[in-house]
């Protein structure tokens, strides 16, 4: 094992690791540095701790037997990616759900697109050494995951759309409860930001810190905020808008220099954006049937593939179904944004500090587990 | 637009019209195929590049007759997303483009470990999410439980 | 003849005596430290804090000092086993030393030396060679890097603390403590030296290794500093030292710019002194809680910039500032 470690060339380089039992990486995920004192020459993801074999799963379930592993995946926005399957099976299958359900769907969707940037803003700060913020967030995401629980049944991995609409209705106390979460969260944005977005140490910590550029994000993959901080407003509800994403009206952040405090900016103003979303929703969603009846258990959509993507809390992932007819598929790929995420910290590490590497990694904000499927 | 009907007229110049095909309607997410043969892999990706297409994701496919390798590649545009389609032998060896897109580093990795397909000119060919003395390829269809192996026509016609 | 009345049957009372209830305060001020740090971050984080263990969780720290008395003593293999044991010892020590000299309230001192404030500042030192020792013996990168921010941080926030306490002995010219809180009896120096009091507390914040300075200790950055390897009781020590330490600081800060023993502009209410102290001491620690919960963690290099190149020169300009107008005044 030990001809695997990077040898250092000089005497005051030394190789230090990052996990895989560490208080601030975001799953289990190991980051071999090479170091020169504190500043870091090289920068090494090892990752693979948590793979489960989704892929191969995929292969040996029906297509709705494996709606659990998909928001297994990326446990912290289980339901968009519960979501996004969904819509890639109909597509490849060729199933229209109902109006309601879709912007039922929708809702959920951005209910835990909130709930998942509200965990990340928690977790950056706390890496960060702000202790107090992380408590702040849970407590509004409770509000979210109570939602969600009493609408779906389980608060973190979702199993709540089916193909052709959702499991089970929303009632009155759902829409209620959801108006009054968005208020509530509304009015904590002043707190948020008076804390933290306006703390002379927050912002020195963060300001001109792993800068991903245009040119960096495009030759990793990079996307989702981290790709919208960096300038490109790419945002998948926008250019290949899905489900009914094209009736609302809101907009895409953007930042300009792709630094980590862009990137936290970007954030926080897409969690306003997703309660513009949700409260155009809740005014727009008709009545009616919210599944479709006709659509078998066992879906067997006719042989051919899709690609469908769609933009989760992290950034654009996608689903590449292969049928071959049966009720099994053939061949399941998910392209998840943390890969990319992650993967681009091998050049954005260089000549940083190790105090940087910290902020940067808890900025770009990976969940390991997707990654590792 | 514009970075997508750049990146076909120099596709379709360099391996001819045959090679693209069609999906208007965007019914597979994928607005044209294109099929590659392995020596031009290399070219193609370098006309992407030069379009400003990102690689968004490598699939690698297992069929009893060959391996499929498909690199679907997306520029900031609606609707640019093409496959590249690259039909390789079992026990053949694809070219790396991981000096075109750097993203292809560990797309490869994760490629050859799970299908055991080397990737020539790959600087740093190891494990990814596997464990490092793993001596199986998890994703052929030889390994574990299958519930289906079959020809490739019989899946693409 | 002078020394034999100096050392009589009541000097020797008085000094144990004195000895006993420092090691008793000292113990019982950090086990309500522990509990007070809980119960304050639970407030500020929207939450109850221990409430389990006796009223509202007062006994908690002393049942987990019982636990952490249970565990097993560990030493990382390659570590220097000596210097490994005696890190935690050598870290407690001098903060007992302190409490000989603070001024508790008119009568309450145990040794009024004419050195006392120097005295205390330099005991301090010892704790980082201690946290030095403890990193260094450890045989681990993390606790070594703690340890080395950790010394690089105390030597670089030793001095503005000393240029802003001087400016405090210049006005009073003395070192002994009773005559630094008499000099406030009327007006305490917060009001006469501001930006010395502002400075001196935050290196005080920044010498406990404190937030925002904790970077020696930071949980998600280094595991946990120069303590990572140490596990029961010895991990107690450390632990229970920083927070007899945050009482010093908070002390020497109410003994030189809070008026110390005194009330409000001399009016004691029919207060004990001792309880005027004890009471601003609690205040200013209950502040440094207050700081720690708040505000996030302050990189190393800006840590050391903000130092070097602010507090330092400032401090120094405050002190020069301060001569002058005593020469004039």
């Amino acid at each position: 094992m030990a001809e695997q470690f990077p040898q250092p060339a000089q005497q005051q380089l030394y190789s230090l690791n990052l996990g895989p039992q560490h208080p601030s990486t975001h799953g289990v995920l190991r980051v071999l540095l090479t170091l020169d004192g504190e500043y870091i020459l090289e920068a090494d993801p090892i990752i693979g701790y948590g793979h489960r074999g989704h892929e191969k799963m995929g292969e040996n379930r029906t297509y709705l037997q494996f709606m659990p592993n998909a928001s297994r995946m990326d446990y912290l926005s289980g339901l968009l990616y519960n979501h996004g399957f969904c819509l890639a099976v109909e597509k490849l299958a060729g199933i229209e759900p109902p109006e309601r359900a879709k912007y039922i769907r929708v809702i959920c969707a951005e209910l835990n697109r909130i709930s998942s940037h509200l965990l990340w803003f928690g977790t950056f700060l706390m890496d960060l050494g702000a202790f107090t913020p992380f408590l702040y967030c849970f407590d509004d995401r409770e509000n979210i995951l109570d939602i969600l629980d009493r609408v779906s049944g389980s608060r973190l991995t979702y199993s709540y759309c089916r193909f052709g609409g959702v499991a089970r209705d929303v009632d009155d106390v759902f829409i209620e409860q959801t108006r009054a979460f968005i208020k509530r969260l509304r009015s904590r944005w002043p707190d948020y930001h008076n804390l933290v977005t306006k703390n002379v140490i927050f912002i020195h910590r963060v300001r001109d810190v792993g800068i991903i550029d245009k040119d960096l994000a495009r030759r990793f993959g990079v996307t989702g905020p981290n790709l919208r901080a960096a300038g490109v407003a790419f945002d998948m509800r926008k250019v290949e808008p899905y489900e009914v994403y094209d009736r609302f009206d809101f907009e895409i952040p953007t930042g300009s220099k792709g630094d980590a405090l862009d990137r936290y900016r970007v954030r926080l103003e897409e969690m306003e954006q997703s309660c513009r979303i949700i409260e155009q929703a809740l005014d727009q969603m008709p009545d009616g049937p919210y599944r479709q009846e006709r659509v078998r258990l066992k879906v067997k959509p006719p042989r051919g593939e899709v690609y469908f993507a769609f933009e989760s809390a992290r950034g654009q992932t996608a689903y590449y179904l292969v049928s071959d007819g049966s009720p099994y598929p053939y061949r399941v790929h998910v392209r998840v944004p943390s890969f990319g995420n992650l993967h681009c910290l091998t050049e954005v590490l260089k000549e940083t500090l190790v105090a940087d590497a910290i902020a940067i990694l808890g900025s770009i904000d990976i969940v390991v587990p997707e990654i590792d499927r | 637009m514009a970075a997508k009907d750049d990146a076909l007229r120099r596709i379709q110049e360099l391996l001819g019209p045959g090679a693209l095909t069609a999906d208007p309607d965007f019914r597979a997410g994928v607005s044209y195929t294109v099929a590659c043969p392995k020596e031009s892999l290399l070219a193609v990706m370098e006309i992407f590049n030069a379009c400003g297409f990102y690689l968004e994701s490598l699939t690698g496919l297992d069929f009893q007759d060959t391996l499929e390798f498909v690199y679907h590649m997306n520029a900031y545009e609606p609707r640019a997303r093409m496959a590249v389609r690259v039909l390789c032998p079992h026990d053949g060896e694809m070219p790396s483009v991981s000096g075109v897109f750097a993203s292809a580093l560990w797309q490869e990795r994760e490629a050859w470990e799970f299908y055991g397909v080397r990737f020539s000119g790959h600087p740093d060919l190891r494990r990814l999410l596997l464990p490092d003395d793993a001596d199986f390829y998890p994703l052929r269809k030889d390994f574990g439980t299958v519930h289906a192996y079959r020809k490739r026509e019989e899946v693409y016609g | 003849m002078m020394e034999a009345a100096a050392t009589s049957g009541a000097y020797w009372l008085r000094l144990i005596v004195g000895l006993v209830i420092v090691l008793i305060f000292s113990q019982l001020n950090a086990l309500f430290l522990v509990w007070l740090e809980r119960k304050v971050a639970g407030h500020i984080q929207v939450r109850l804090g221990p409430m389990e263990v006796g009223p509202h969780g007062l006994l908690q720290t002393i049942v987990d000092g019982i636990k952490l008395v249970g565990k097993e003593l560990i030493t990382p293999a390659r570590a220097d086993r000596k210097l490994f044991v005696i890190a935690p010892v050598l870290v407690f020590m001098p903060v007992l030393v302190a409490f000989l000299v603070l001024p508790f309230g008119p009568e309450l001192i145990i040794r009024d030396m004419n050195v006392g404030l120097l005295l205390i500042f330099a005991f301090s030192t010892f704790s980082v060679l201690a946290i030095l020792v403890g990193g260094w013996a450890s045989n681990n990168k993390y606790a070594l890097l703690g340890a080395i921010r950790s010394v690089a941080q105390a030597v670089a926030y030793e001095i503005p603390l000393l240029l802003s306490v001087m400016s405090v002995v210049l006005m009073v010219n003395s070192f002994r403590f009773s005559e630094l809180v008499m000099a406030q009896q009327r007006v305490w120096f917060v009001f006469l030296q501001p930006v010395a009091a502002l400075i001196y507390f935050i290196c005080a914040t920044a010498e406990t290794n404190r937030a925002p300075f904790d970077i020696p200790e930071a949980e998600s950055e280094l595991v946990a500093g120069f303590h990572t390897e140490y596990s029961g009781m010895r991990f107690g020590l450390f632990f229970l030292a920083e927070y007899t330490n945050m009482f010093i600081v908070c002390a020497v800060a109410t003994s030189l710019f809070f008026g110390g023993w005194h009330g409000p502009f001399g009016f004691s209410f029919k207060i004990p002194g001792v309880v005027w102290f004890l009471a601003k001491t609690y205040v200013l620690l209950f502040v440094l809680m207050w700081f720690r919960w708040t505000f996030p963690r302050v990189r190393f290099d800006q840590l050391m910039n903000f130092s070097w190149k602010v507090l330092i020169p400032l401090s120094m300009l405050n002190l020069v500032i301060t001569a002058l107008v005593l020469k004039l005044v």
